[in-house]
């Protein structure tokens, strides 16, 4: 008998074990669903943003090269990765666990659903439901993103408005994100901010963030709710930041530059040396001309005397 | 040339009425000859223009750049000239307005060597020849030990530059320290320089020399290697032109690396592809130079391996057995 529970207990916490290995998707995030038909464009888009984000550790899909980590990134062709609802698939994608990154800030969300319309390219018997477009949905081509900088407070105001029942009207409670454009890649700037009733959401901005020769900088406001507001965001230029200008790396003088760019010392001493040396070679040849000449005159002087 | 044949037939029944044959037989022989002309003539014009219509060329087989295999014509391919001067100059100056630099966050690292992988086939190097490498590190017998990835450091004071007689190794205006294989004379002064043993020789025929050959020479890929020339690290900086992180960076699985330019105060990971401000992250994490004494300026910084993400394998690993032989 004592064996029996033993044995269940056993049992019990084995798989306790497995549970706590698996990733748990809160019900209504696993309910979530694309707000758009998958489609060659998406699956097409989607295989393009795979190969740069996902590549390196799934692997090609369906050929079970996924790099090994602990645990090991699931290849997107197996059972394992296509038995996730597509609301788990775009939670885990968003959250991260682990090695796993969260792209909750470097990939939009229709980007996002755009790359699971490509994970289930490898799932023959899957069947796409697509989500109820809701309320704001119908106003979504007409979302407008206005960006305006206080230079007192030193803060950026985004104004979001859209067309609802033939007059323009402020979104109010929608989260909205301002990035900086950099050379690789777009800074998070402050954080996500709720609109309010004007729909104006107000972000602070660093003070010491460097933007061109001019101070401009390449600002980007993104609503987060893709679904409901389509890729709705504005991108506009303004000077905001820290006008910077830095010489090239390779324009002071130094040991290591090119010709042209020789240290003055180093420039002056081998000039100095030059002159050294040939002044006296100079200087013994003219000796020697001047004992010439000695010699002839002295000859001369004896032949007369 | 059956007009010069009609002429000579014109003139033959002359030569015969002189002769005093009758005028039938010379429309009977006119007729023949004619007819005869004419049939050969069409013959030969119809022969001409089926030679010329017909698809005479020879074929030769092409793989196209999708990997397609496709026959064209031989008459119908044309050599481009890439100029080989523009790839040299852009080279050679580098790209505007910009300082790169590189953040490794040693506590990240768990030897994956994908970075290595993928910098070696961008380069055509061999399993052996590294622009990086990921050493295992101890520092002493009673301190942790890590993994620590290790490129060329681009310094802002290079020794290696300093010292090459021939100005084959040179420093850009965006930091990026380049080797021209094509003025290296393969005297490896700058081996000797290089504090951090970043550069590496080809003593033997670089790994795809027979392919490579007639390709023109990228000096910001180093492709095609030149046996008996120093390669190094190059930071990608054919990726850096487009726009695209370099090829370690965007293979780590771990997120070890972030790369980004310092005029800009931003960096990226390669994995995460998130951005953050470079100050922050130097200063937050305790980020360092590898040997500042020296005064090199190195443009990579390391993150120091503390909370490291894995479970240190015994150092007498697989790693350490590659890196003896």
């Amino acid at each position: 008998m004592k064996k029996r529970y033993l044995s269940l207990l056993l049992i019990v916490l084995i798989s306790f074990r497995l549970s706590a290995q698996e990733w748990v998707v809160p019900a209504e995030n696993g309910a979530k669903l694309s707000p758009f038909a998958f489609s060659d464009s998406t699956r097409k888009a989607g295989a393009v943003l795979f190969q740069t984000n996902c590549k390196s550790c799934h692997g090609d899909p369906g050929k079970n090269n996924a790099i090994a980590l602990v645990p090991p990134p699931p290849d997107p062709a197996s059972a394992k990765m296509q038995g996730n609802s597509d609301g788990a698939l775009f939670f885990k994608l968003v959250s991260g666990k682990g090695p796993m990154p969260s792209f909750k800030n470097t990939i939009s969300s229709t980007d996002l659903w755009r790359v699971i319309s490509y994970i289930r390219s490898f799932n023959e018997k899957y069947v796409q439901q697509i989500a109820p477009k809701s309320g704001i949905a119908g106003a979504a081509e007409n979302v407008k993103v206005l960006l305006t900088w206080s230079k007192e407070t030193n803060q950026v105001q985004a104004v979001i408005s859209a067309m609802k029942e033939k007059r323009i009207q402020p979104i109010a409670g929608a989260e909205v994100k301002l990035f900086a454009k950099r050379y690789f890649g777009n800074l998070l700037i402050d954080e996500a901010r709720n609109t309010d009733a004007q729909g104006k959401a107000i972000f602070n901005f660093p003070k010491d963030l460097p933007g061109d020769s001019a101070g401009f900088v390449q600002l980007s406001a993104r609503l987060t709710d893709d679904a409901a507001f389509g890729e709705a965001k504005a991108d506009t230029t303004l000077a905001v930041g820290v006008p910077t200008y830095r010489p090239p790396l390779n324009e002071q003088r130094a040991m290591w530059n090119v010709v042209q760019k020789t240290p003055i010392w180093l420039l002056l001493a081998y000039i100095f040396t030059v002159l050294a040396v040939w002044s006296f070679i100079f200087y013994v040849l003219l000796q020697i001309r001047a004992i010439y000449k000695a010699g002839i005159n002295k000859n001369q002087d004896t032949i007369d005397s | 040339m059956s007009n010069s044949n009609k002429d000579t037939n014109n003139n033959n029944p002359q030569s015969d009425q002189n002769r005093g044959n009758s005028r039938r037989a010379f429309f009977k022989n006119f007729g023949l000859i004619g007819a005869a002309t004419a049939a050969g003539g069409a013959a030969i014009y119809s022969g001409f223009k089926y030679e010329e219509s017909k698809p005479n060329h020879d074929f030769v087989k092409v793989l196209t750049s999708d990997n397609r295999l496709v026959e064209v014509p031989r008459d119908s391919i044309k050599d481009i000239k890439v100029d080989v001067n523009r790839l040299q100059l852009q080279g050679r100056e580098g790209l505007k307005g910009h300082r790169f630099v590189m953040v490794i966050d040693l506590s990240k690292c768990r030897n994956a060597r994908k970075c290595i992988s993928a910098c070696q086939g961008a380069h055509h190097l061999r399993p052996y020849e590294y622009h990086i490498n990921t050493l295992v590190m101890q520092e002493s017998p009673n301190t942790a030990p890590y993994y620590m990835p290790k490129p060329c450091q681009h310094c802002d004071n290079p020794p290696c530059v300093a010292v090459c007689p021939v100005d084959a190794t040179f420093k850009r205006q965006d930091g990026i320290v380049l080797i021209d294989n094509e003025r290296c004379i393969g005297c490896r002064f700058c081996i000797a320089a290089c504090p951090y043993s970043a550069r590496m020789f080809h003593w033997e025929e670089p790994l795809m020399s027979v392919a490579d050959k007639g390709k023109p020479y990228n000096i910001e890929l180093n492709v095609p290697q030149k046996k008996g020339t120093i390669s190094k690290c190059l930071f990608s900086s054919d990726r850096l032109r487009e726009g695209k992180l370099p090829y370690c960076v965007s293979a780590c699985p771990n997120g070890v690396y972030y790369f980004g330019d310092e005029n800009q105060d931003a960096v990226t990971n390669g994995t995460t592809k998130v951005t953050h401000r470079l100050s922050e992250l130097i200063r937050e994490n305790g980020g360092y130079h590898l040997m500042p004494e020296l005064g090199t300026k190195p443009r990579v910084y390391y993150l120091p391996p503390k909370n490291r993400l894995f479970e240190f394998k015994d150092v007498k690993d697989k790693t350490l057995e590659d890196q003896k032989t």
